[in-house]
């Protein structure tokens, strides 16, 4: 490039050309962290109560599987607690729907006493991560 | 009347990945991942040079691109706002 008049070096020969766009034509999409998207699926995850291992049995006050009918234990819930409801009982005590309440912590310690195999455990697992 | 003025994170707060036409922006400090079309890239890239309001950015514009309608640089500008790559000075 010696000898040569280079002190327009950096304008462009042929200017590029720019489209602003409509004013109502959006140029900017945001991509929602992955991680909203598992805290999504976390609150929605499924924990029957107790498992179908152990169907029919009851919950003692401690969280531990006992004979129908023992006295004091909760007999097993109809359906299973989403993982929202699970969150709720788990830190404020909140009884989910269509939940007696005095065996809510019955459920809550069974929950606490998840251990990897059992049905639930994944979701009570992704429960406890932080988000 | 002057407009608000705008100022982008330096460049090294961005990542960037060209993708036929549009471009991925990895922007860290808040860890949020944006697609964006041009004239977003030129954009942001304008404002590195400092703060600027819209009339002031569309100058810096011209000096390097030839456009029209200069009043939809404020939707960009609202755009790129709202996804928080660009903020009020």
């Amino acid at each position: 490039m010696s000898g040569t008049d280079d002190s327009n070096a950096f304008v462009p020969s042929r200017r590029t050309v720019l489209v602003l766009g409509a004013a109502a034509a959006s140029t900017v999409v945001t991509v929602r962290p992955a991680l909203a998207q598992t805290a999504g699926s976390v609150l929605n995850c499924e924990i029957p109560v107790p498992g179908p291992h152990a169907g029919g049995q009851y919950i003692a006050p401690d969280g531990s599987l006992v004979a129908p009918g023992t006295p004091g234990a909760a007999p097993p819930l109809t359906r299973p607690l989403r993982g929202e409801e699970v969150k709720q009982l788990l830190r404020s005590g909140s009884t989910p729907a269509g939940v007696d309440p005095s065996s809510a912590q019955a459920y809550a310690n069974y929950i606490r006493r998840l251990q990897a195999g059992m049905s639930g455990f994944t979701c009570y697992a992704s429960l406890q991560m932080p988000r | 009347m002057a407009g608000p003025r705008y100022i982008a994170d330096p460049a090294n707060a961005l990542t960037s990945v060209a993708l036929d036409g549009l471009t991925v922006l990895f922007h860290a400090p808040s860890g949020m991942t944006h697609i964006v079309a041009s004239p977003a890239p030129e954009i942001l890239d304008a404002l590195r040079a400092g703060p600027a309001d819209a009339a002031e950015l569309l100058r810096r514009l011209r000096a390097r691109f030839e456009f029209d309608g200069d009043e939809a640089i404020h939707a960009r500008l609202g755009e790129l706002e709202a996804a928080g790559l660009v903020r009020r000075a």
